[in-house]
């Protein structure tokens, strides 16, 4: 788990920002009690909502919508993963 | 990398910082690696750009390796594990994990629910709840004063509103956490109070100033007079001049609508001189033997 200190830190991210990206639902932390602590993952999205919004010029609005859509690509990305390697393997189990 | 991060981002050496600064967001918006998870060759590409923006992005590097003080080589920039790489097939499952883009073709087929569903519980689903919009009418006074109201939502709690003086037409209250319920133990979302004033019989408003229409007699007009003037807070007593006639404007400062920082605006008092509705032989008599007034001419230089 990572404290809100090192979080800042490693995101380069103000804590202002962190609170309100936390109350528009797009950071979860993973655990709010008995202190904000976050993982690894976490801490990623958070460099690309930073890249999304100071390097890429896209405005808060537009951060919910390429969160929502980058979320949902990569759950197709997985599972059609999964459905290739399925495939894969019931290949080889009929050779 | 290219040698000169000019030719990377694709700008002249004498681009303007704007110029340099619209190239990356051009280049970023097309090669960020978060927005290709699948295209390795974006990757490196993003890399190469993002390290020449990092030298010519900051005006003082910038100027630095112009005069040939510092080379490209070693500007890369250092970067933790982007967010895609935790999506890969057998990662751990994260609060962000959705199935919302396939969840619709795993209802109709059982095979393919089953594949996709092995890999691993993607049910958990976090998501903050809808803002819920309201529409709520208040009196002109309520919003021009504050005041406290009470709705009712759609489930039967209440939500005490509280209108802050000067509130505006249109204008909309946002309750934090009074919205929908949130998913997953995700936060509700907020409640959007649109605020609809209805007007005054008597005030008009015009931004923090009030303004307010006063028959007069034409005993008051002619002599002055000090007279009761409603105002938001209740009514003052102001001083008509004498001769004040119909259109004259005063003001009552700080007699308007409240402002944000505890000052009020201004009431302006339009005066209009109303004669009495019979009028009696001797106000008759006294216009037709009137010398000046019958000299008097309003409507002088009124011709088109």
């Amino acid at each position: 788990m990572i404290s809100v200190q090192e979080f800042l830190l490693r995101t380069r991210v103000e804590h202002r920002s962190l609170e309100a990206w936390i109350h528009a639902g797009w950071l979860i932390p993973p655990q709010t009690e008995p202190e904000l602590a976050f993982s690894d993952v976490d801490v990623a999205r958070a460099q690309l909502i930073r890249d999304l919004r100071d390097d890429l010029g896209v405005n808060d609005e537009g951060i919910s919508v390429v969160l929502h859509l980058v979320d949902q690509m990569h759950g197709l990305r997985r599972s059609m993963e999964a459905l290739l390697n399925e495939l894969r393997g019931s290949r080889q189990g009929g050779d | 990398m290219s040698d000169d991060p000019y030719t990377t981002l694709g700008v002249k050496r004498e681009a303007t910082q704007d110029e340099i600064r619209s190239a990356y967001r051009a280049l970023a918006k097309k090669l960020h690696p978060d927005l290709n998870p699948g295209n390795k060759k974006a990757e490196e590409t993003f890399k190469e750009v993002a390290a020449a923006y990092d030298l010519l992005g900051d005006p003082e590097k910038r100027g630095r390796f112009d005069r040939g003080e510092i080379d490209a080589s070693g500007a890369e920039r250092p970067r933790e594990r982007y967010y895609r790489d935790f999506h890969a097939e057998g990662a751990q499952d994260h609060p962000y994990s959705t199935s919302g883009g396939f969840a619709d073709f795993m209802e109709s087929d059982d095979v393919l629910s089953e594949i996709l569903g092995r890999g691993g519980g993607r049910a958990r689903f976090r998501i903050r709840g809808q803002d819920v919009h309201y529409r709520l009418p208040v009196e002109f006074l309520e919003a021009v004063n504050g005041a406290t109201r009470r709705i009712t939502m759609p489930d039967g709690a209440t939500l005490d509103v509280v209108i802050p003086p000067g509130t505006r037409d249109h204008q909309i209250l946002r309750l934090r956490e009074k919205g929908g319920a949130g998913i997953g133990g995700a936060p509700p979302g907020d409640a959007l109070v649109e605020i609809e004033v209805s007007p005054h019989k008597l005030f008009m408003r015009k931004d923090d100033d009030i303004h307010i229409e006063l028959p007069i007699s034409l005993p008051e007009a002619v002599l002055g007079a000090k007279l009761d003037v409603p105002t938001p807070t209740g009514s003052v007593r102001m001083t008509v001049p004498k001769g004040a006639n119909t259109g004259r404007v005063l003001r009552l400062k700080g007699k308007g609508v409240a402002r944000r920082d505890g000052s009020r605006g201004d009431e302006y008092v339009t005066l209009k001189v109303v004669l009495p509705d019979r009028l009696d032989s001797e106000i008759e008599e006294f216009a037709r033997r009137w010398q000046a007034g019958q000299q008097h001419d309003p409507r002088r230089g009124l011709e088109a």
